[in-house]
């Protein structure tokens, strides 16, 4: 699991990211004692820094540039400054990615994923999502369940990671969409029907049958 | 500086001594002064009177003539006390004093003008960074949240959102420094967030979209570029029509330029009210028939489009649609490969 520090002296939004950034499956943590930040980072080193840039003691400038002076750890200068000068800034700072607030959640998780799989270097290596013996590769787009492989479309395959990251929780239609629209991916709402019923057809054929129930009025649920 | 004007300015004044002369004529003849004295007495008086004149007339031809002049040339008016000289007679120095003296005090009035609207402007970006940050948390404790009204507090949040995001480029567009950077960047990146910033909209009113056909780099400010490109959609989205509504942007290559087109088939605009679109505060009949409408979302894209130099074009037939052209230049000089 990798480990992120956040870097925030905003109570509430510390708090939500944690919350949120958790619930993605990552471990999230953010120091209070603020004088002594590179020091921690330092210590800690965790995978990846989410550092604002108004901060007490010292600015993120600051502790992004004494952090790169001696450790690699990746950081995401994220801030409400938006002026070009502030991102040329980061960047010259050496930090790996900057986003200002308010950010969309979806765009700060792919850019996090990407920030660390570009310093892993482990793009390679393929992201997989398992639930109940179901593999989703999410790098090549295929599913697998007991050995049988099968492709996915672009669409099938937003659909059942956005299942897989709620499972055992109903997603609604809306919810759905939304997700499919995040990424870029323009579907009307009989499009959408028809690809569920495709995908449900494509997991019946590896031997995943009955894995997606139709909640009426609701929704759809990864059993 | 015409003499005869001059001249004719000068008339009472010859009068006057016409008339004292008469009198002293008169005086003289009762006296019975001879004629030649008399004559004699007319050279003394009216000789260096006429020469003096003259005198007075080529002194403030030469300076008013000069002020003329260099008035026609001046591009900024009230600088002319700034490049005359000095003139060299009593009047003329007055003048030129009070001149200078209001100059001056323009001058201050403008500073403190000047002033108090970057003071302003410095307040509003202040306010917006701090604004960013109670919305980001609140972002966040809605996607964090549960229940049915997420979808719709995260729906007014991007509306407020998008408010702020109109007062930072409104004050930013009437500034005279140009704050921008300008860089390369895939058109297609700006029209998605576009589209995905709007995407709740495009789901509920059930608006399909294609931007099959966006291709292309373009060498401007990618920021700006995006907050012209979400204010035409949003248009887009609010004046659609209930059914079947769909939105496609496109991109075509000409010789020296690249356009980019937002075609919708929504409600259009009125025929007489098209070529005010632009306009600040205009709201036109779709305003009044539809409400909520500021006139300042297309007023800004034209700001914006001429302080980076892109053109902007609409065109709408009523109730067929409306097409905007967002036209950026291209050639050798705004190549920098």
């Amino acid at each position: 699991m990798s480990k992120i520090m956040i870097v925030e002296d905003n109570e509430n939004i510390k708090k939500e990211l944690i919350e949120f950034l958790t619930r993605y499956g990552y471990d999230a943590y953010a120091p209070n004692d603020y004088e002594n930040i590179v020091k921690i980072a330092l210590e800690d080193e965790p995978n990846l820094i989410l550092l604002d840039i108004n901060l007490p003691y010292y600015d993120g400038y600051y502790i992004c540039r004494e952090i790169r002076k001696e450790k690699d750890i990746p950081i995401i200068i994220v801030t409400s400054r938006d002026s070009e000068m502030d991102e040329i800034m980061s960047m010259n700072l050496g930090a790996d990615d900057f986003i200002t607030k308010p950010y969309n959640t979806q765009i700060l998780l792919a850019r996090i994923a990407a920030v660390l799989r570009r310093v892993t270097g482990n793009n390679s290596i393929h992201e997989i999502v398992e639930h109940k013996g179901l593999k989703l590769n999410v790098t090549n787009g295929s599913v697998s369940f007991n050995g049988n492989n099968i492709d996915l479309t672009k669409n099938e395959l937003k659909i059942l990671l956005c299942l897989l990251k709620n499972k055992g929780g109903i997603v609604s239609r809306e919810d759905l969409m939304d997700y499919l629209w995040n990424s870029d991916l323009y579907v009307d709402d009989n499009t959408l029907s028809v690809n569920v019923t495709r995908l449900r057809k494509k997991l019946c054929e590896i031997g995943f049958s009955d894995g997606i129930e139709t909640k009426r009025g609701l929704g759809y649920i990864l059993l | 500086m015409k003499i005869k004007d001059y001249f004719a300015s000068k008339v009472p004044y010859l009068i006057m001594n016409l008339i004292i002369y008469t009198l002293t004529l008169v005086i003289m003849s009762i006296a019975k002064t001879p004629s030649i004295i008399m004559f004699i007495i007319f050279l003394i008086w009216f000789c260096p009177l006429i020469i003096y004149i003259i005198i007075d007339f080529f002194a403030k031809k030469k300076f008013y003539d000069d002020i003329i002049g260099i008035l026609d040339k001046l591009d900024k008016k009230y600088l002319l006390p700034e490049v005359i000289k000095s003139p060299n007679y009593y009047e003329g120095k007055i003048l030129y004093e009070v001149l200078s003296d209001c100059n001056r005090n323009m001058h201050e009035h403008v500073n403190f003008y000047k002033h108090l609207q970057s003071e302003y402007r410095e307040y509003i970006e202040t306010w917006v960074h701090e604004i960013k940050t109670p919305i980001s948390s609140s972002k966040l404790i809605i996607e964090n949240s549960e229940g049915k009204e997420k979808n719709a507090l995260g729906d007014e949040i991007r509306k407020i959102e998008d408010y702020i995001n109109q007062a930072l480029y409104y004050s930013r567009s009437t500034d005279v420094s140009n704050d921008y950077i300008v860089r390369e960047f895939e058109i297609k990146e700006a029209v998605k967030e576009a589209i995905r910033n709007n995407r709740r909209d495009f789901i509920n009113k059930k608006i399909s979209v294609d931007i099959d056909r966006v291709s292309g780099t373009v060498i401007t400010d990618i920021k700006w570029i995006k907050f012209i490109i979400n204010q035409i959609i949003i248009n887009s989205i609010k004046y659609s029509r209930s059914k079947n509504a769909m939105i496609r942007v496109s991109t075509t290559l000409g010789k020296d330029n690249l356009i980019l087109a937002i075609e919708d088939n929504g409600i259009g605009i009125p025929q007489s009210d098209v070529n005010r679109v632009f306009d600040k505060g205009f709201t036109g009949e779709n305003g009044r028939k539809y409400g909520k409408s500021t006139g300042i979302g297309l007023y800004l894209c034209k700001k914006l489009s001429d302080k980076l130099g892109i053109g902007i074009h609409l065109s709408s037939v009523e109730g067929e649609g409306t097409r905007v052209n967002i036209i950026f230049p291209i050639s050798d000089f705004t190549n920098i490969r």
